[in-house]
């Protein structure tokens, strides 16, 4: 009997996971993301106070940012996840990025504390701000996220300036890739994340809007979610002209027979990216989006 | 149902399934287009991709897991006398998830690497579940044999848990999936080491099948037939477990299909082994491949995890099974 309870177990979990999965990617598609300047991604109001001294940043893109706006100093914790610049891996490591050690971030006295905005966060968010930390929560995905979270987080630590100026010279520097690629012919583009399930970028993230502004068209750009499973049946039908791939996934996938059923691979337009560079939005989206062009039209030059 | 006419059905049944997994996918092809790319060859090149390259190794693939399955399922049901049994309970899902997991975590992407990890770590379980089963009791003890696969799948499924929570959602995300099995990644290579190791250990079992029956007597009435009952057992229990960390290592994990498969094949044929051993082989083959039907077509481009759909069909028809033998 305990035998067949035990099996049932190990079955429903499995099960509830598969609908955990079904329910998370329902929501979503559903989400509405109209970024308003005065809120952050848990829809928190942002109240402009003196500028945080003592700050934690749990995410990869904000610490970035962080230093990028002359703040890196200020900062007393980082998620184990962040180590770029260079200089991030001297900040005290406080852990995991997705339900963090509340602990461990109390431990560094922060007075502001710039979480991922994911819905297991949620409960950090809620003990920091029970003991009096200011939370910020952000879902940066997009560039129109990446330019508010800059905007927000130069608020927030007082670097208000030095956030203009980023905003306008990534703005700029986007604009004359766009311009450049203008007239060009554009190739549709297929962006592998994952290869089992298959993962394709969709038009939710920064990175199918600088393929588009590099001069090419994201084959999946219809689907609303930064990235989504598709199957290789519809990868086929849609019939990209090129595959984007970082250097690990474009030397297995062209060994893999099935994947040379594509015409893209066929034909040598398996093309690598540079994946630190693209890796996610920030101060340097507009090289990236060189990098990029350069790969869809080499021919092409950019001022 | 005279006997002839139940294998005509069910090669009928399994031979529909296999048309509408051909015709039916996340891209909607014309009938008859499917047709001239699968028997002629003809069409335009993305018909002739998704027909040959996508569809028709991963209907192949779907039918020898079931049929794998089934047969695993209908052996371990047999030789240790409950109908409980299957392949998942007795270690070889827990260890093979833990073989996956470990690889995933350890940076490990190239599919046939975590395959053998899977297939390293089904076995690993099945011996550790033999051993166990020998130092605690009688050998041959079907119950021991039952409570030391559930000792040892509690135990993987704890370790499953710490390398997850210590994971990143990347890795996470790839174990997960994983977990929940599919065929989507079907390619021929998958197909023709499954379809040997199925062939040699069916062929195998099949040879058999008469001391299954003799075993499903009980341990007396074998004994005095001449049967070496705990020997006979664990030959019966390695075969039927490498049969099931093979389909394992090709689709991941696949739910309930050995469990549910083999009261089928029983009612539909009668009690004789060989006869239910053929049965379970096509009643799994269908099950699987419709099942992988609705996994891709039902929220497609995406897919869902075809161990989740054989559950989630399987359980209530089950269930429905259950009160009419009860």
């Amino acid at each position: 009997m305990s035998a067949f309870l035990l099996s049932v177990g190990w079955r429903s979990v499995l099960a509830s996971l598969a609908l955990a999965g079904v329910v998370v990617a329902c929501a979503k598609t559903e989400r509405p993301r109209v970024p308003a300047a005065d809120r952050d991604d848990y829809d928190t109001p942002i109240v402009v106070a003196a500028p945080a001294e003592r700050i934690v940043s749990l995410n990869p893109t904000s610490t970035e940012i962080l230093f990028a706006l002359g703040a890196g100093s200020r900062l007393v914790g980082r998620s184990r996840w962040d180590n770029w610049p260079a200089a991030a891996r001297a900040v005290p490591d406080v852990g995991d990025a997705m339900r963090p050690s509340v602990e461990q971030i109390l431990a560094v006295r922060p007075t502001l504390v710039v979480l991922y905005a994911s819905g297991d966060n949620r409960d950090a968010a809620a003990a920091l701000q029970a003991a009096g930390i200011r939370v910020v929560a952000l879902k940066i995905d997009r560039i129109a996220d990446f330019t508010r979270g800059v905007l927000m987080l130069g608020r927030l630590s007082g670097t208000d300036i030095a956030a203009r100026i980023i905003v306008d010279s990534v703005g700029r520097s986007l604009a004359r890739v766009r311009d450049a690629m203008r007239n060009t012919q554009r190739p549709t583009v297929f962006i592998h994340v994952w290869d089992n399930p298959l993962m394709a970028i969709g038009g939710g993230s920064f990175l199918s809007e600088l393929v588009e502004i590099a001069g090419a068209k994201n084959v999946y750009a219809d689907l609303s979610d930064p990235s989504a499973q598709v199957s290789f049946e519809d990868l086929l039908r849609r019939a990209p002209d090129a595959i984007l791939a970082g250097p690990d996934a474009a030397a297995r996938l062209s060994a893999e027979p099935r994947w040379r059923a594509l015409g893209a691979v066929r034909n040598g337009k398996l093309l690598t990216y540079d994946t630190s560079l693209v890796a996610r939005p920030s101060v340097r989206l507009g090289e990236a989006a060189r990098s990029l062009a350069a790969l869809f039209h080499p021919e092409r030059a950019i001022p | 149902m005279t006997a002839s006419r139940l294998w005509v059905v069910l090669v009928a049944v399994l031979l529909a399934a296999c048309v509408m997994a051909l015709m039916a996918g996340a891209v909607s092809i014309p009938p008859a287009e499917v047709w001239g790319a699968l028997i002629r060859g003809d069409g335009d090149p993305t018909t002739l991709a998704i027909v040959r390259v996508v569809r028709l190794p991963r209907v192949v693939l779907g039918a020898l897991v079931g049929a794998a399955l089934g047969v695993s399922g209908a052996v371990l049901q047999g030789a240790l006398r409950n109908a409980l049994a299957e392949p998942y309970l007795l270690g070889v899902s827990g260890g093979a998830a833990v073989g996956a997991v470990l690889a995933v975590a350890g940076g490990v992407v190239a599919p046939a690497l975590i395959a053998l990890s899977a297939f390293g770590g089904a076995l690993l379980a099945v011996g550790a579940v033999l051993t166990l089963a020998h130092a605690a009791g009688e050998r041959g003890d079907a119950r021991v044999l039952l409570m030391a696969g559930v000792v040892v799948g509690a135990f993987a499924n704890a370790a499953i848990m710490v390398v997850m929570a210590t994971a990143s959602p990347d890795t996470t995300r790839n174990a997960l999936w994983w977990m929940m099995g599919s065929v989507a990644a079907a390619g021929w290579r998958d197909v023709i080491l499954l379809g040997s190791v199925l062939t040699l250990v069916g062929g195998a079992l099949l040879h058999r099948a008469r001391q299954l029956d003799v075993l499903a007597l009980g341990g007396e009435s074998a004994e005095s037939l001449g049967v070496d009952v705990a020997r006979s057992g664990t030959v019966f229990f390695v075969l039927a477990s490498l049969l099931a960390a093979a389909t394992v290592a090709a689709a991941g994990l696949v739910g309930f299909v050995g469990l549910m498969v083999p009261h089928f094949a029983r009612a539909l044929t009668g009690g004789r082994h060989r006869v239910v051993l053929v049965a379970a082989a096509l009643v799994g083959a269908a099950l699987v491949v419709g099942a992988d039907v609705v996994a891709r077509t039902s929220r497609a481009p995406a897919e869902l995890p075809l161990g989740a759909v054989t559950a989630l069909v399987g359980v209530p028809f089950f269930l429905w099974r259950l009160r009419r033998v009860l």
